[in-house]
């Protein structure tokens, strides 16, 4: 649009000017276009293109009203040389990245366009990254662009004291997600302020044998009140385990070898303690099994038999209440495995029943409710070919393919990481992955967005209620926000996970029914955050309900937009709580089995701790039984996991 | 003009230095001595001396008859270990040629033997043995073993599970180098060691064994070697279209990197292989169209914006290949598998191939 605007505007003007060698001698541009004889000014101490120039070429703009600015390397009928090109705001001591590109002109030319406020001067700089060759370029204005309504826009930002971080996740129980950058010996975290800044702390840890170098994940293992962390690494395991306010760390690693891929952390048994999960490229898939006391147990087998596991996701895809898996894969085996939950964590692979066993050489999917219809429906993105797949949940257990009539079919582009996240808070699950992101256009169609970042740790850095990008260098990418309302929740266990994990969580306002699964470990690589994180249109309260693993619900409502809302398993405040159903048992006292009589306590899940409040068995009751022939004789306590809480009763075993 | 005289200086030190590895395993032939007997069917045994591959103190590795040294003309880069190779069959069968580029076709009971180790280890700059590998073909499949050796070096033992043995040794320029060696596992072995998901193994075929080896009773060629020792039939081609020593300078830096990625990147890169869903093949006969190299063909997966090709002619810094190759990075590097550091010999060439391709990729 604006180049047609240039052409006809003829405003274009040309000269050859000096360029200048330092950031305080920047020469100031105007609409026009300019030479560069060379490359060999003073090199800039930011890069915000993560390259390694040397040298520089230095100028400024200012314009006494607001506008839109365009910088390209691309000139017709000169030769195209490969530059790069970066805009800063700040001063020389304190430059902040802006806008920049590499190769966005076509032919390895620069170009790019930026927001110019009026009476703000911005740094334009050209490097030597790829040549110190002379080239010409063009800067040229448009009006500025509307504020986008409905569209996701982001701006790169340098966040001081930032390195590579796998993760963006509240580490300390603020509400505030920290960025988290683990290395072999150290976990550095950035504790985000409430002020908008992060406060990085290196928390030195024992030696990782096995690095997060494949993927992390995190979540609260041993229920301390504080996350621990999961390396996934090429040749095993290791967990970082929190002290109690997450300031220190002891490790675990596991000698057994694990060519990880996703990681993840998920009540796989539904005992109310987390376990960890891995992607195993070259075997079968293993877990490590939370003994709620202690450790983790490691076992394979169970989860995925065969090698070529990339990307796993757990979410309930039957709404059965139990966390469902699927495996995005490639390689070697590279049939999809979708795997039910059965009571107790059996997983059946019924990808080949439902026609999904084919191959996608996919990495990682997305799963979310796409239509809002109360069912989480399947995004398997290819990680070599432009062919994805959208997958409708019918809710009656089967599934339909609508790729191309949503149009999903227009991401022309590949990648490994792929993610389902509403990232302009209008009630409707947007797509990141491949060419840029399917943004949801509310009416089973999305439309294509090829501007946004590609994924990284997703979370919120500025605490505005929208979804923000960490990119892989020490920038991100902050979502300018769109004027919809929002609403993120924290849930935190007791008798389910501390995180919630697993649990199903409603928000249901004027016109919309959304659901989330909180989850740990999503697309390949990154952990993102932990809240479930809602957009809400334009509406300003909402009902929300929590479905929590342990199978209590809780529903409050009235509850207020933009506000990121903690729900504490069983204490909801907006909620009158009401009396617990009693729980019977006999005989008293017991020796083979107990048998329990109550509301809805068959097939629920039982735990029975010691007298000194130690998990010693953990299961379902059957047939309205529970067996505790093998326990030692001593008084104990039951307990049993009903939706309407967890009752308990003590019992002695003869 | 420097960096011409770089290039010409850089693979003669390579050439010096790597001259070591094909002398050693020495076979000892002892006329008249039984020809060991093995029966596959009770493989692996737990101990490697249970088979009898080596006369004497067996870290000195110097095979029994029967156990026939040999060396491919390119090696897999694996943390600079130095390796023995031996093959053993039983009696009455032999290989037979399936095509230049083709595995030999092994007979039933056939035993490859390759031996991990470094020399002049800190702190008693003496050679450490780390493991040996066996792959042995019985009911028509391969099968892996692998021996670890204890610290006294009199004995190796089964263990398919994987490990590390952290190791430091000053090599052949003097330089003092530490690795945390990799014992790979059995699915490790597995991951590189396969063909539509059957094991199968990687370095002796033709066109990688038709060159000379110094054996204890003067050079031969290793084919003709074979033939006479009764492990391969005689009826192949008399020319076999031979893979160049990618360490040879005389050869075009174009021909060496067919060489490298063979022997390094070819057994994930080829057809029915554990990364065949890429786009590149970087078998020696498929890489004459250097669209099989990734020149200029853009990646699926760009680590980087500004990695626009997987080789991009002239610009080292757009070529994901050689990012992938200078990467330590476990997520990152390539070779997936089988190092830890930076093969900077092969990382040297392939930047000097790189910088000599014309023009820029469109």
């Amino acid at each position: 649009m604006f180049k047609e605007l240039l052409l006809g505007a003829g405003l274009i003007s040309s000269s050859l000017i000096q360029a200048q060698n330092t950031c305080l001698t920047a020469v100031p541009l105007a609409e026009g276009t300019y030479q560069v004889q060379s490359i060999d000014g003073q090199g800039s101490p930011v890069d915000c293109l993560f390259g390694s120039p040397d040298l520089a070429e230095w100028y400024s703009f200012t314009s006494p009203v607001d506008t839109g600015v365009m910088i390209t390397t691309n000139l017709a009928g000169l030769p195209a040389v490969d530059t790069r090109v970066q805009v800063y705001t700040g001063t020389c001591g304190a430059l902040q990245c802006y806008a920049s590109d590499d190769d966005g002109g076509g032919s390895l030319t620069s170009l790019v366009e930026f927001s110019a406020e009026a009476n703000v001067t911005y740094i334009i700089v050209f490097d030597d990254n790829w040549t110190s060759t002379g080239f010409s370029f063009r800067l040229s204005l448009f009006p500025p662009p509307p504020p986008p309504v409905n569209l996701v826009d982001f701006q790169l930002v340098t966040i001081n004291g930032l390195s590579y971080s796998m993760g963006l996740v509240d580490m300390n129980n603020d509400q505030l997600d920290d960025l988290v950058a683990p290395s072999t010996s150290n976990i550095r975290i950035g504790y985000q302020q409430a002020n908008g800044t992060f406060q990085f702390v290196n928390i030195p840890t024992p030696a990782a044998d096995h690095t997060a170098s494949w993927s992390l994940c995190v979540g609260d293992l041993d229920k301390n009140g504080a996350n621990d962390l999961m390396y996934g690494a090429g040749e095993g395991v290791t967990f970082m385990y929190a002290n109690e306010d997450g300031t220190a760390f002891t490790e675990r690693s596991y000698s057994e070898y694990v060519f990880c891929q996703r990681t993840n952390m998920v009540d796989l048994n539904n005992d109310g303690h987390l376990d960890g999960f891995s992607c195993h490229d070259v075997d079968a898939n293993v877990a490590f099994i939370n003994n709620g006391i202690d450790d983790l147990d490691f076992v394979q087998g169970g989860y995925g038999e065969t090698c070529g596991n990339y990307g796993s996701v757990f979410t309930d895809m039957n709404n059965d209440g139990l966390m469902d898996l699927f495996v995005a894969k490639c390689g070697c085996d590279p049939e999809d495995l979708m795997m039910p939950n059965s009571t107790g964590g059996v997983f059946t692979d019924i990808a080949p029943d439902l026609g999904w066993n084919d191959s996608h050489q996919s990495w990682s999917s997305a799963w979310g409710d796409f239509d809002n219809d109360g069912d989480m429906d399947g995004f398997i993105g290819s990680s070599s070919s432009t062919v994805h797949k959208l997958m409708r949940n019918n809710g009656d257990g089967t599934f339909t393919d609508i790729t191309n009539t949503a149009g999903a079919n227009a991401n022309q582009g590949q990648s490994i990481e792929w993610t389902t996240h509403d990232f302009n808070n209008d009630g409707w699950l947007d797509i990141l992955g491949g060419a840029g992101m399917l943004v949801n256009d509310g009416d089973g169609t999305f439309t294509m967005d090829i501007s946004v970042p590609s994924n990284g740790p997703v979370g919120d850095l500025d605490n505005d209620g929208y979804l923000d990008i960490v990119e892989s260098g020490g920038s991100a990418h902050i979502n300018q926000g769109t004027g919809n309302n929002w609403l993120r929740i924290q849930p935190v266990g007791a008798v389910s996970n501390s995180n919630g994990i697993g649990a199903r969580i409603r928000v249901i306002t004027d016109g919309l029914s959304q659901i989330r699964d909180v989850k740990s470990g999503d697309g390949f690589r990154y952990m993102s955050s932990l809240m479930a994180h809602f957009g809400l249109g334009q509406a300003t309260t909402a009902t929300v309900e929590i479905n929590w693993p342990s199978g209590l619900v809780e529903t409050l409502t009235e509850v207020a937009a933009n506000q990121v809302l903690v729900v504490n398993e069983g204490v909801s405040t907006a909620l009158t709580e009401p009396a617990l159903p009693s729980l019977a048992i006999h005989p008293v006292p017991a020796l083979d089995l107990i048998t329990v009589s109550g509301s809805d306590v068959n097939n629920r899940p039982v735990r029975i701790f010691s007298s000194t409040g130690q998990l010693v068995r953990s299961g379902m009751v059957s047939a309205s039984t529970v067996a505790i022939a093998d326990l030692e004789p001593g008084i104990y306590m039951l307990e049993v996991i009903t939706p309407k809480g967890a009752l308990k009763r003590s019992f002695v075993k003869e | 003009m420097k960096k011409v005289i770089l290039l010409l200086l850089l693979p003669f030190v390579i050439l010096v230095s790597c001259a070591k590895e094909e002398l050693g395993g020495q076979a000892v032939m002892e006329s008249g001595s039984a020809k060991l007997v093995l029966d596959v069917t009770e493989f692996p045994l737990p101990e490697l001396s249970d088979y009898g591959f080596f006369k004497g103190a067996m870290a000195l590795q110097r095979p029994v008859p029967g156990v026939v040294p040999y060396a491919p003309i390119n090696t897999l880069f694996t943390d600079h270990a130095h390796k023995f190779r031996f093959v053993w069959m039983p009696a009455d069968v032999k290989a037979t040629y399936n095509g230049d580029q083709e595995l030999l076709d092994f007979p039933e009971g056939t035993v490859l033997i390759k031996t991990f180790y470094y020399d002049n280890v800190l702190p008693s700059n003496a050679r450490r043995i780390i493991e040996t590998r066996l792959l042995f073909k019985r009911n028509g499949q391969w099968e892996f073993a692998d021996y670890i050796w204890n610290d006294e070096q009199t004995e190796a033992v089964l263990d398919l599970d994987g490990g590390y043995t952290p190791i430091t040794w000053i090599d052949d320029n003097g330089t003092q180098r530490s690795a945390n060696y990799r014992i790979p596992s059995e699915a490790e072995c597995l991951t590189c060691h396969k063909a539509s998901d059957v094991a199968v193994p990687i370095g002796p075929r033709p066109q990688n064994l038709n060159s000379d080896f110094t054996y204890r009773d003067g050079v031969q060629n290793q084919l003709a070697r074979w033939t006479a020792e009764g492990y391969l039939s005689s009826s192949r081609p008399k020319n076999i279209r031979t893979v160049p020593n990618w360490k040879d300078t005389n050869v075009s830096l174009q021909d060496r990197v067919r060489a490298y990625v063979d022997i390094n990147c070819a057994h994930c890169h080829r057809e029915n292989s554990h990364c065949d869903y890429r786009p590149m093949r970087f078998a020696f006969h498929e890489t004459e169209d250097p669209v099989n190299l990734g020149v200029c063909v853009p990646p699926d997966d760009p680590l980087l914006p500004q990695h626009t090709h997987i080789v991009a002619r002239g610009s080292v810094g757009r070529s994901l290949l050689h990012y992938r190759m200078a990467s330590t990075d476990e997520a990152v590097r390539m070779p997936l598998l089988g190092r830890t550091l930076v093969d900077e010999e092969g990382l040297a060439l392939m930047t000097a191939w790189i910088n000599s391709l014309q023009p820029a990729c469109p």
